[in-house]
């Protein structure tokens, strides 16, 4: 038996997979001791199993975790006290980090500060040159006053970061042993041994995140394993990384910057795997949609999108976290996005949230702007009595209240046009989200087929796919919890990369696959320590560009070789097509570049993968329910119970589809059907052209 | 602040009912999203395709969407310079020139007697032809090129007399596409011309391939909801802008100022002394318009630096726009409510052909447009901000030489480096990374390493120097610090530095920040100063020193909130004696602050008894302690050094 736990900001989601069934848990998340509320959620699943906790979890071989703690702890300023030790002259890479801005004119704010401040960074006289050459040697006497002065100003934690330690690592590793010597016990990061990668402010961002969250991590991990071991857990932990991965929890705590953005990297696994099971379409929207974000990522011939532009907080104003992550694009429109109007008398929805706390106004928490989630009820699509299968019950007269005085009455709509158009407003927000991971691909998103998780998926994933030109929708019966169905899928992995600068008018064949075979000796040293020296599979990755280009694409090394003339030619026949493929554009004469290598170990985890959904008694349909809908106005719908719903099963817009974690919007004209592994499939039907024309026309008579 | 989502207020009613017939509420709000998302979409696929640097890394480029009608309708995040007016003009232009456009044209325009910034920046101008033949809008790119084919290596070429010595190929609206092919005619004349044609051609491509995704786009927009419902939208946006605009002068103080700023003498015929600027603004209220007029300027320069009509025009907005809240949108509708005077044969107004201007979208630009928000602040607290510390110093330059490290190949290239000088403005400190006015800040800072990497050069320094910030309540960016120089091989280093004379002045109280220092280092570890212009030729050894202008405050440095000040000086921003002098805020040298005397030291600043000494021009504080000869093993970034010049006097 494998289990995967998800601890949310809201809920810890747990999917446990027997055999080929897999069964699905929601606890409240318990912030102060995470390990309560993933117990929680195990006591849930031991007591449907009919078996006490312990035995449950003494029969538990995989555990895989995500956990959004070192997150938190970033943005709620937590992490430990953390110095940066930087080369002379440089002091201020963090701050300055590499420029930009994305509003020219949005000045309610000042300069960002620096991850590290600038007191607690101390230069170190040394420098490298770019060739690898010691320019000037490390100052041994002035190093071990500066280290003194570390523990004099107490701090709990260190990054380092020199100028070309990627070229030539000895001051860094002389550092490090004197950290080791005269600061014992203080953690300590450095930069070329955790991401080898050109460009001082990446890599140092890198070793300060990384650092910070060290002392912390190790504690956190440490407890937990602690717990589920007393509990009778006695298989392996596993945690889930930025990369969509999981690698041991003792390799987590040594680099724990690989957990930052572990939250969303899960779900276009599952997305991935779900479209797959399908047999639907070689490109897939996977899109994840919580109480504050939309998450969209795009799965292209089955393959997870990576992107190192990766930020905490905003692009260029945040921190960098210089590592691939998968390439999600956020935007703040979810089920607790506010709705507001604006001084010139223009909706908005979103990005301000009202998340879990207070909540959306039917929540009865405190929350006095209206959302999309009270949008939603005052059309009719959540059913307030049966919410999260009727575990809470909703304010459906504070929701239309809301509604009505603050977005319906100023703009002179009746509340169930206002909560169409808050929807409308989202949606489109949503679908810009998806518009530029697709369009900016060179795909065309009418050719893809969306997937809809997270629990407020299904309300409006028929009015995107429709405003797309979506063929197909699926929402999986496990979508409401992807990340933890997505972790259960992921392989045991590990990447590692390697500066390397080199034009395919001069290329360095000897020096380039130099840099591949080390990358292959610490793929295969971490797949033997993992025993999986067999099954594991190595992909390379070279980040090429034309010469003068500055953003990097990559392209996968057929066998791992640069060695000859021809492997080159293929490098560059695959770099053409990429960059058409993308950019519509290939340059036939322009010189090729390469910046930098990568390499990905994969040892493979799965078990069985299959879905078989256990198939609930009773009758599918529980009625009818009165439902709005711009354009058309309030029709009767049928109300469908997903669970109860026999595979194979079709029916027709208008309907509602609900299940304890979810609830499917099919507009009139949508039709849907279960599919064998338990999704819903819906075809969208085509989007209404007539509404905005009709809804301008009775505006301009009115 | 919006940021709970409770600004709407009366005014939304009244502006939701107003005007006639009601407006489409919903498919504005959607619309709106739709539209932002066509330019992004532009935006993007040229930003990852373009080739120069000026263009991925400077994001020198702007794309925008102009109406059938040549309204300036969507510019999302564009480089301010480019686009707030130009685009419109442009328009019209292309009626003028061609007044039966067809699908699958193309036309490249830079002229800047027909409403382009300068002839550096190429446009690509795409009419949007409806299934019927009828032109809906116009998708334009406009981007600055590496080279335009000007008389000597460079798109800014201040010392041209007039535009036949600057030199450029002149396209007032020239069609370069047909049946989306490209017409090899011109082309072949931009690839014999231009100095680096590959490079040209690709960001070409790019240019071409951005405004095809926005015509695209918006013919599917059309396609989806109709051509009589994107008019509708166009009307209701550009009306809702205004109405934004107009509520937001109903709510400042009615009156006339004027504002005065000097751009640098600059070793050129006509520009000796500097070049004297004078802007009214006129504030009516009652009305709900603002009126800015540049006719009382200098006639028309015989050099480069003269502006076009577009960057006269649109650096006043910007300075109005620096100074608003951020939330009224920039189109032709907000911009119906501010009027700008401009007189032909001006300086900072229409130029007349053959003038040459060539820099029109810096040097004087920015002055403008500081000019505008300082005017503007002084209107009323909260509004405005100080002026931008000027740019460029040298470690924003052209490098040229030989890199023996590959066969003495030899290379040109610009370096983006030393920018910084963020004004402070009402709610928060200067941005450290602004460079220039004109591009608010978008504009990308090179690595070290990459520097390193790609050229035989090594940066020594770059950091921050402590009290060179134009103090204020809220303070501008400080000076940046860069010293860099070549490794085994000489280095060229041109560079052109408005600055080192006027620095950014602070409003409402606030102060200048540090003027720019060019100096150069002797490989026996002498300091020279050098010119604001110079061509430098560096031997090994030897290396340029950068000091950034600093930012000008926003209201007095006594006001700073002490919180913030001990932040600074803990961080090393400011120097405990500073922040005394002219913050008045009394530190102990255990980094404690002493309560009574700052609060005795800020009554004194306050009631004018005491002088604030005069800010900024200690921007040599730190040089020699980092860099000199008595280098300390270990430098904790708060320690103050030596001056850079010995002897000089900070205050003169």
């Amino acid at each position: 038996m494998r289990l995967a736990a998800d601890t949310g900001g809201t809920f810890t989601d747990l999917v446990v997979e027997t055999g080929e069934e897999v069964r699905l848990y929601k606890a409240s998340t318990t912030p102060h001791e995470p390990a309560d509320g993933i117990l929680d959620a195990i006591a849930l699943a031991a007591a449907d199993a009919g078996r006490e906790p312990a035995d449950f979890l003494g029969s538990v071989e995989l555990f895989i975790h995500g956990t959004t703690r070192a997150i938190n702890a970033i943005l709620t300023e937590t992490t430990a006290r953390t110095a940066l030790l930087c080369t002379r002259g440089h002091p201020d890479m963090l701050l300055l980090r590499e420029g930009g801005r994305t509003e020219p004119f949005n000045w309610s704010y000042g300069y960002p500060d620096p991850y590290i401040p600038r007191a607690l960074t101390y230069e170190i006289a040394e420098r490298v040159g770019s060739q690898g050459e010691v320019v000037q040697g490390l100052d041994e006497q002035a190093a071990v006053r500066t280290i003194s002065r570390l523990a004099e100003d107490a701090v709990e934690s260190v990054a380092v970061c020199l100028l070309w330690s990627i070229a030539n690592p000895v001051h860094e590793l002389r550092l490090g042993e004197l950290l080791e010597q005269h600061l014992p016990g203080v953690p300590y990061t450095l930069s070329h041994a955790l991401n080898p990668t050109l460009r001082e402010y990446r890599r140092a961002s890198s070793a300060a995140i990384d650092a910070s969250l060290k002392p912390l991590m190790t504690k956190y991990l440490d407890s937990l394993e602690g717990r589920l071991r007393s509990e009778g857990f006695a298989g392996r932990l596993l945690m889930v990384t930025s990369s969509g991965g999981v690698v041991d929890a003792a390799d987590m705590a040594a680099a724990p910057i690989h957990s930052i953005n572990s939250g969303p990297a899960m779900a276009p696994i599952a997305g991935r795997h779900y479209a797959a099971l399908d047999g639907l379409s070689e490109s897939a929207v996977v899109a994840d949609t919580g109480g504050t974000s939309y998450d969209v990522t795009l799965v292209r011939r089955g393959r997870i999108p990576v992107t190192r532009e990766t930020w905490l907080g905003l692009e260029y104003e945040g921190h960098i976290t210089g590592f691939p992550a998968v390439d999600v694009r956020s935007v703040g429109a979810g089920g607790g996005s506010i709705a507001w109007i604006d001084a010139g008398g223009l909706l908005h929805v979103g990005p301000q949230s009202a998340g879990a706390d207070p909540g959306p106004v039917c929540y009865r928490r405190g929350g006095t702007q209206p959302t999309v989630t009270d949008a939603c009820v005052t059309l009719g699509y959540i059913d307030p009595e049966y919410f999260l299968g009727g575990t809470m019950e909703l304010d459906a007269a504070g929701a239309l209240r809301a509604i009505e005085e603050q977005v319906a009455t100023p703009l002179g709509l009746d509340p169930p046009e206002a909560a169409a158009a808050i929807m409308a407003v989202a949606t489109e927000r949503m679908v810009q989200a998806i518009e530029e991971i697709t369009v900016n691909q060179g795909v065309d998103p009418r050719s893809a087929v969306l997937v809809g998780g997270g629990g407020a998926a299904g309300l409006n994933a028929v009015a995107i796919a429709r405003r797309l030109g979506s063929r197909r929708v699926v929402i999986p019966q496990a979508g409401a919890v992807l990340s933890a169905r997505g972790a259960l899928m992921s392989d045991l992995s590990s990447e590692y990369a390697a500066a390397f600068f080199t034009g395919s008018d001069e290329f360095d064949h000897a020096g380039v696959q130099q840099a591949l075979d080390g990358l292959r000796a610490r793929c295969e040293q971490f797949a033997e320590r993992n025993g999986m020296a067999h099954e594991a599979t190595i992909e390379f990755v070279a980040e090429a560009r034309y010469r003068h280009q500055v953003w990097q694409l990559d392209v996968r090394l057929r066998d791992g070789r640069l060695a000859t003339a021809e492997d080159l030619a293929l490098l560059v026949e695959d770099f053409h097509a990429i960059h058409d493929e993308v950019y519509a554009v290939r340059d036939e004469r322009a010189v090729i570049e390469v910046v930098n290598l990568r390499a990905r170990v994969n040892c493979p985890l799965r078990g069985g993968a299959g879905d078989t959904v256990a198939l609930e008694q009773g009758h599918s349909s529980s009625g009818m329910r009165s439902v709005y809908f711009s354009g058309i106005g309030a029709v009767n719908a049928a109300i469908l119970r997903l669970e109860a719903m026999a595979p194979g099963a079709q029916f027709a817009g208008p309907a509602i589809v609900e299940s304890s974690f979810t609830t499917i919007v099919l507009n009139p004209g949508a039709s849907a059907e279960r599919t064998a592994s338990g999704s819903l499939a819906v075809v969208p039907g085509a989007l209404d052209t007539a509404s905005a024309q009709q809804r301008s026309e009775r505006a301009a008579s009115r | 602040m919006t940021a709970n989502g409770q600004d709407a207020g009366n005014g939304a009613r009244d502006a939701g009912m107003t005007g006639g017939a009601a407006r489409d509420v919903v498919t504005l709000a959607v619309m709106t999203n739709r539209m932002e998302g066509v330019v992004r979409k532009m935006t993007n696929t040229l930003f990852r395709t373009a080739r120069s640097t000026v263009l991925n890394t400077a994001r020198d480029f702007s794309c925008c969407i102009v109406t059938a009608n040549h309204e300036m309708l969507v510019m999302a995040e564009s480089l301010p310079i480019h686009v707030i007016s130009g685009p419109d003009t442009i328009s019209r232009w292309l009626r003028e020139f061609h007044p039966a456009p067809r699908r699958g044209e193309a036309f490249i325009h830079n002229s800047p007697y027909h409403g382009n910034s300068h002839a550096g920046d190429h446009c690509i101008v795409v009419p949007v032809i409806d299934d019927e033949g009828r032109q809906r809008a116009t998708a334009v790119v406009k981007a600055h090129m590496a080279d335009i084919g000007n008389s000597e290596p460079t798109t800014l070429m201040a010392t041209a007399r007039d535009v036949y010595e600057e030199g450029a190929l002149i396209f007032p609206c020239v069609k370069i596409q047909e049946d989306y092919r490209d017409v090899e005619d011109v082309v072949r004349m931009c690839m014999s011309r231009i100095r680096v044609p590959e490079d040209w051609y690709g960001d070409y491509i790019g240019m071409i391939g951005a405004a095809r995704v926005g015509e695209r786009e918006l013919l599917k927009v059309g396609e989806e909801v109709g051509w009589d419902v994107f008019d509708r939208y166009v009307a209701d946006w550009l009306d809702y802008s205004e109405e934004r605009m107009r509520a937001t002068i109903r709510g400042l103080p009615a009156g006339t100022r004027t504002g005065y700023d000097i751009h640098d003498a600059v070793p050129l015929r006509g520009v000796e002394n500097g070049v004297p600027l004078k802007v009214t603004v006129s504030v009516d209220p009652q009305a709900a318009e603002i009126e800015i007029d540049l006719r009382e300027n200098p006639d028309c320069l015989p050099c480069g630096l003269n502006l076009t009509e577009s960057t006269a025009v649109t650096s006043s907005l910007i300075g109005v726009f620096n100074s608003i809240e951020d939330r009224v949108p920039r189109n032709t509708g907000s911009g119906r409510a501010v009027k700008v005077l401009v007189r032909e044969n001006c300086c900072v107004g229409i130029p007349v052909h053959p003038a040459s201007c060539s820099m029109a979208t810096s040097g004087i630009a920015e002055r403008l447009a500081g000019i505008v928000q300082r005017v503007l602040a002084e209107f009323k607290d909260g509004l405005g901000m100080a002026a931008t510390g000027p740019e460029c110093p040298p470690a924003v330059a052209g490098l040229s030489g030989r890199d023996p490290r590959h066969g003495d190949a030899p290379f040109v290239d610009m370096m983006i480096l030393g920018n910084s000088g963020g004004a402070g403005h009402p709610h928060g400190d200067g941005w450290m990374t602004n460079g220039e006015t004109s591009d608010g800040g978008s504009m990308m800072r090179d690595s070290t390493e990459v520097l390193e990497l790609l050229r035989p050069i090594r940066v020594w320094t770059d950091r921050i120097v402590p009290d060179t910030e134009g103090a204020g309540r809220f303070r501008g960016a400080p000076s940046l610090y860069i010293e860099y120089g070549p490794v085994g091989t000489e280095l060229e280093v041109l560079y052109a530095a408005d600055g080192t004379v006027n620095p950014a002045l602070g409003v409402r109280g606030g102060q200048s920040g540090a003027l720019c220092r060019p100096a150069l280092r002797r490989a026996d570890g002498s300091v020279q100063e050098l010119d604001a212009w110079a061509r430098v030729v560096l031997q090994p050894g030897e290396s340029v020193i950068s000091i950034s202008s600093g930012g000008g405050g926003y209201g007095p440095p006594y006001e700073r909130e002490v919180e913030r000040v001990l932040h600074d000086v803990r961080d090393g921003w400011v120097t405990r004696e500073r922040a005394f002098e002219v913050y008045g805020v009394a530190i102990g040298e255990d980094g404690e602050l002493d309560e009574r005397a700052t609060a005795a030291r800020r009554a004194e600043l306050a009631s004018g008894a005491a002088e604030s000494p005069a800010a900024g021009t200690e921007a040599a504080t730190a040089a020699s302690a980092v860099h000199g000869s008595e280098r300390d093993p270990v430098l904790r970034l708060t320690e103050p050094g030596a001056r850079l010049w010995p002897g000089a006097d900070p205050a003169a």
